[in-house]
């Protein structure tokens, strides 16, 4: 069965945060829970490109703060290109 | 008689000097090409014109001279003069001369000009006219810039003269000939300063601080209102306005406004304005076999004929300490480069942000436009709503290769 969205944002979130995925949970925030610096929020908005193969404004996804929004936001794309 | 100075199709030869700017703005010698001009044809009335785009932000920086406004220009005979053109010295002009294919100028006479609606009808009327041949360099590309800029300063020297109109410390040594050495007002050469005048004039423009242990080689020009901290400025550079420069700069051009504070080598480049070079940045300008170097122009890799050639760097660009750049690399404006532990790509577009070896879309337009405001408001200069449009539009025009480097480099 393939993986949810929710659990590839999870497991792309640890591996460019490099924290232990059981941290990655819907309420951490990016910054003051996983300590994101302003390079990887970068970084990992291009990997969540890479690994959904879509298209982030830039200035929405840096609005996202939590896992839970990134999946929320995700999701969205996701369903309006019908996929 | 009235003088055209125009921009012609060849203007993306120049980027990323010329997203922000018509390419008769860019620099040669002590003088943006335009000012030579006008200092060559000395016209009751001078007009400009450039590409569409670029028309508001033009108004607004000239605002006494009438831009792509053929009206303003009636009347009297026309002198087109191409903005590319390196011109040596004062010439009577009374038809058409070329550089090979290129046209340098053109005298329209005013019942001509009046049937004219355009740049277009100008030059198609130019063409129309007999030609003379004369050998006069016409400008095509940016590193053309830089290897005419020590000749260049040498030929507007005479505009200064041997003067020195500011402070030169008792400390100073002028090695070479004294007669060679321009001051301007207000301008104040710090102690332990040396002005190695042995192979051209050094102009140093009003109201600019030169540090202690500051090295200058002729043929240099420092423009107004500049700092310069304990650099080693070999032969061939040139600064426009308010630039504050460290470390080692050699045959480069720098347009105004942007800091290279700290050491680090900057050597045959063309740097645009408010551009900021953190510390060790350091471009590459020779090949280590001596090849002739290539660069990106227009999306292909093009020979540039010549063996030294150093980095383009478009306006508002950043770099993080410690940047390397490879020989010929060219970065779009507003760039954000964290050049740390890889080389940037060759090309690097516009509002892109390189980092851990990968091109990023950045932090988008909003913010880059936040940080253009501030580091303009530290100089006091307000970025105009007409520069806030034109970036826009260029961000907006450049999206889709920025979406394609982002897809090859991450």
């Amino acid at each position: 069965m393939s993986q949810s969205v929710a659990e590839r944002v999870k497991e792309v979130v640890a591996r460019q945060l490099r924290v232990p995925i059981e941290q990655v949970t819907e309420e951490a925030r990016f910054v003051e829970d996983l300590g994101a610096e302003s390079i990887q929020s970068l970084e990992l908005v291009a990997a969540f490109e890479e690994e959904f193969d879509i298209e982030m404004d830039e200035e929405e996804a840096l609005q996202v703060k939590t896992v839970g929004g990134a999946i929320e936001y995700i999701s969205r794309k996701l369903q309006e290109e019908g996929r | 008689m009235k003088v055209l100075i125009y921009e012609d199709e060849t203007y993306e030869n120049f980027y990323p000097l010329t997203y922000l700017r018509a390419s008769w703005e860019l620099r040669c010698g002590a003088f943006s090409l335009r000012q030579r001009i006008e200092h060559l044809f000395p016209a009751e009335q001078v007009g400009l014109w450039a590409r569409d785009i670029l028309v508001p932000v033009l108004r607004r920086r000239y605002p006494d001279k009438p831009v792509n406004d053929l009206k303003a220009l009636e009347g009297d005979d026309l002198l087109l003069v191409n903005g590319r053109a390196l011109l040596t010295g004062p010439m009577d002009v009374d038809g058409v001369l070329k550089s090979g294919e290129e046209l340098v100028c053109a005298l329209i006479p005013k019942e001509k000009v009046s049937g004219c609606s355009g740049l277009e009808d100008l030059l198609e009327t130019a063409e129309s006219l007999p030609s003379e041949q004369r050998d006069i360099k016409v400008a095509r590309y940016l590193w053309d810039l830089i290897s005419e800029n020590p000749k260049f300063i040498e030929l507007d020297f005479k505009f200064f003269g041997p003067k020195v109109l500011g402070k030169l410390h008792p400390s100073v040594v002028v090695y070479g000939p004294e007669d060679k050495v321009y001051i301007g007002e207000g301008a104040e050469i710090h102690p332990y300063v040396v002005i190695d005048t042995r192979n051209g004039p050094v102009i140093v423009d009003r109201g600019t601080e030169v540090h202690p242990f500051t090295r200058i080689e002729g043929p240099s020009y420092i423009g107004p209102n500049c700092t310069l901290l304990g650099a080693k400025i070999r032969e061939g550079c040139s600064f426009g306005p308010v630039c504050r420069i460290g470390g080692e700069v050699e045959e480069s051009i720098v347009q105004g406004y942007s800091n290279k504070y700290h050491d680090g080598f900057l050597g045959h480049a063309y740097v645009g304005e408010w551009v900021n070079l953190g510390a060790l940045t350091t471009n590459s300008d020779l090949k280590n076999d001596y090849s002739t170097v290539q660069v990106y122009l227009k999306g292909k890799l093009v020979d540039t004929g010549e063996l030294k050639v150093g980095s383009f760097i478009g306006d508002h660009t950043k770099t993080s300490i410690g940047t390397l750049l490879n020989t010929g690399t060219t970065i779009g404006i507003m760039c954000n480069i964290v050049g740390v532990g890889a080389l940037p790509p060759k090309y690097v577009p516009p509002f892109s942000l390189f980092v851990n070896g990968k091109i990023t879309k950045g932090l988008g337009f909003k913010a880059l436009l936040e940080t253009a405001r501030t580091s303009m408001s530290r100089r006091k200069i307000e970025l105009s709503t007409e520069e806030e449009h034109l970036l826009r539009a260029i961000y907006e025009a450049t999206k889709e290769e920025r979406r394609e480097a982002v897809k090859k480099y991450r």
